[in-house]
């Protein structure tokens, strides 16, 4: 075995493509879908620290404002909830929902409230987001897992990793590589590294700067104490699971763009098959990506109570496995399916000119 | 000749699902210069690119110099391909393009740089190289192709449609450079449709049509074996009228023009062999006979003989 051939070649192919597969203009989309949680979240940002800004206004402005908040209970009218919040100088909108309900929504510089009144009495008294760090949290494992793991990820390296073989037919340049006298392996390893390479470099960068967003909106006490806590230790998971879906999502796409020709049929065959991980046997489950990655994530995502009951169950975390099984297995998977795809890549032939 | 210095198709057969590519193909090719000829479709890139295991044969064998093609990383130590396809990795210049394929061989960056520019001098591109290929003119795209299929000095040298696109300068050139390549005992595979190119520049021809190989070797050599078309000769002499008439009296002569400058004669003979006898014969009776030259030994009838009409050349 010629490792020290094979290690210079493989560091070619990587130098060569990293930053075609980096800034490919066709791959503009796998920005938006890697960067819209940022984005979310930066506008989170925004509204937290709006909603934090109103609470210390309120707070000179009403001092007295919680204690008059604690005094509106079930029962009582509208008129004097609003005459209460108006003697404490809270401000307070008032509006109708339908034709029975009224509501009237205010801040007492703690919380925000909706309060809820049927027949002109108050029916229920709903605490809003209170902008806690502990909420933020919960929703990034909620966004993390339901959207960025198992949608922008997954189509990203979709985009990426099916290009690095099909993209290259499609635009009759692959037979470059293949006139190389590099090992047909080799030259799929090394299209794998740079493709990881790339993927790893947008979607980390993408995670943190999420998490990044999301402690920025916080008090530096409720961020350095969450850091002191398991902040890191949650902020180390998140970019490990991020690399790791691209390790384990890539081999699949790699290997797809390989044996497959049409790739939206691939990713819609795989996307059904982690989709339906909840519902496979135990055996089975161990062959997908997602059911490694959910077990590694720190925090259980949250299911909205709202959701229908079948939607549940698709969204719904398996039951995990310990953090080392989990890596193994994901690596196991990663390398079965290149070496299964390495078959193919032996055979691969160009056939894109005519005779 | 040994395996180790020949190119060898054994009854190599290639299908795409139901139609053919090439059938039953037996060749074996020395070093210099090869040209496959033969009308679109039938089979040349096909031959290319199982020689260089781009594409796999359905059935046979194929060894180029003792090594088989489904071992790329021996066999593009010593190959270098200039396919026919028009296309490059994006956002490459030309000397870019041409060094990346030297570091894939496993050279050393500064290395394949050098050897790159030697290339790329070859074929007369300097002033271009650090300009995007996107923005090459079509010979411009051809020679650096040609460039990075040279740069490593391979022995075995396969060239699918060279000479499209290029300048008759630049064309000149580069058959000067094959030349070059071949004399220093690489093989030389070439195909084109340019007859009278591949004449010029041919050690010998494989022709082909509809798939299979209908005639291989040098290019008289395959004339000779062609024995149901008269061969053509052109004679200049004193007393064309006097020969001619001489001429008929033998059966294997089936035709004599007479050149409109009454300097000479074409004549068609069934057996050349008698045909120069008998001209030896007439010298000694008093006609002068200045030159004497074959007319249809080239590779332009070779291919009308053999071929016709299908390759519409």
């Amino acid at each position: 075995m010629d490792t020290v051939l094979w290690r210079r070649q493989l560091l070619a192919i990587v130098q060569l493509e990293w930053k075609k597969t980096l800034f490919s203009k066709r791959g503009i989309w796998v920005y938006v879908l890697a960067f819209l949680p940022a984005l979310l979240f930066g506008i989170n940002a925004y509204r937290v620290k709006s909603i934090r800004a109103e609470q210390e206004r309120m707070s000179v402005s009403a001092p007295n404002a919680s204690a008059v908040s604690n005094k509106i209970v079930a029962g009582m009218s509208a008129d004097v909830a609003a005459e209460a919040l108006r003697d404490a100088k809270i401000p307070y909108s008032r509006f109708t929902r339908g034709r029975r309900l009224e509501v009237i929504r205010y801040n007492d510089g703690a919380n925000a409230f909706d309060l809820m009144f049927r027949e002109g009495a108050l029916v229920d008294k709903r605490k809003r987001n209170q902008a806690l760090l502990s909420d933020d949290i919960r929703a990034y494992a909620g966004m993390f897992q339901y959207f960025y793991l198992r949608l922008a990820i997954f189509f990203g390296c979709v985009g990426i990793f099916m290009n690095l073989f099909r993209g290259e037919m499609l635009d009759q340049s692959l037979h470059y590589y293949l006139l190389a006298p590099v090992r047909r392996e080799v030259l799929m390893v090394g299209k794998y590294l740079s493709g990881l390479v790339a993927t790893i470099l947008i979607f980390g960068t993408s995670t943190a700067l999420q998490l990044y967003l999301m402690l920025s909106a916080h008090s530096n006490k409720e961020v350095s104490d969450y850091l002191a806590g398991e902040g890191w230790g949650h902020i180390a998971a998140y970019l490990g699971v991020t690399a790791l879906a691209c390790v384990g999502y890539g081999s699949i796409f790699l290997a797809a763009g390989i044996i497959m020709k049409n790739p939206m049929v691939a990713a819609a065959s795989i996307l059904f098959w982690e989709g339906i991980n909840w519902f496979l046997p135990a055996m089975l489950k161990k062959f997908s990506v997602i059911f490694y990655l959910q077990s590694l994530c720190p925090v259980v995502a949250p299911l909205n109570s709202d959701i229908p009951e079948p939607l549940k169950l698709l969204v719904t975390t398996a039951a995990p496995i310990s953090a080392p099984i989990a890596i193994l297995g994901l690596f196991t998977v990663s390398i079965a399916v290149l070496a299964f795809a390495s078959i193919y890549v032996r055979k691969l032939e160009i056939n894109y000119g005519a005779d | 000749m040994s395996d180790s210095a020949t190119i060898v198709f054994e009854d190599v057969s290639r299908f795409y699902g139901e139609v053919l590519g090439v059938n039953r193909v037996n060749l074996t090719i020395p070093p210099g210069i090869t040209s496959l000829v033969g009308p679109n479709g039938s089979g040349k890139t096909t031959l290319m690119n199982m020689m260089t295991g781009l594409v796999r044969p359905s059935r046979g064998t194929i060894s180029v110099r003792g090594i088989a093609p489904d071992d790329p990383q021996a066999l593009f130590r010593i190959m270098g391909y200039c396919t026919q396809f028009d296309s490059f990795p994006r956002g490459y210049t030309g000397i870019q393009f041409v060094t990346a394929a030297l570091l894939m061989q496993g050279l050393p960056a500064a290395e394949a740089e050098a050897k790159a520019w030697k290339a790329i001098e070859k074929v007369n591109l300097v002033e271009a190289a650090k300009r995007k290929v996107a923005g090459y003119s079509k010979g411009m795209r051809q020679r650096i192709r040609l460039a990075q299929s040279i740069a490593h000095d391979p022995q075995v040298l396969v060239l699918d449609e060279p000479l499209n696109g290029l300048d008759p300068l630049v064309r000149s050139e580069t058959i000067a450079l094959f030349r070059e390549q071949a004399d220093r005992g690489a093989h030389v595979i070439v195909s084109s449709h340019v007859l009278h190119e591949v004449d010029m520049i041919s050690d010998q021809v494989i022709l082909l049509a509809n798939g299979y190989v209908v005639a291989e070797g040098e290019i008289r050599g395959v004339r000779a074996e062609i024995s149901d078309r008269p061969h053509q000769i052109v004679i200049r002499c004193d007393q064309p009228s006097r020969m001619a008439s001489k001429l008929f009296e033998h059966d294997h002569v089936v035709e004599v023009r007479i050149h409109p400058d009454r300097q000479g004669l074409l004549v068609k003979t069934t057996d050349a062999s008698h045909f120069h006898k008998l001209l030896n014969k007439l010298a000694l009776d008093g006609i002068y006979i200045d030159t004497i030259a074959p007319a249809d030994d080239d590779v332009n009838s070779l291919y009308e003989y053999l071929i016709g009409d299908e390759g519409g050349n």
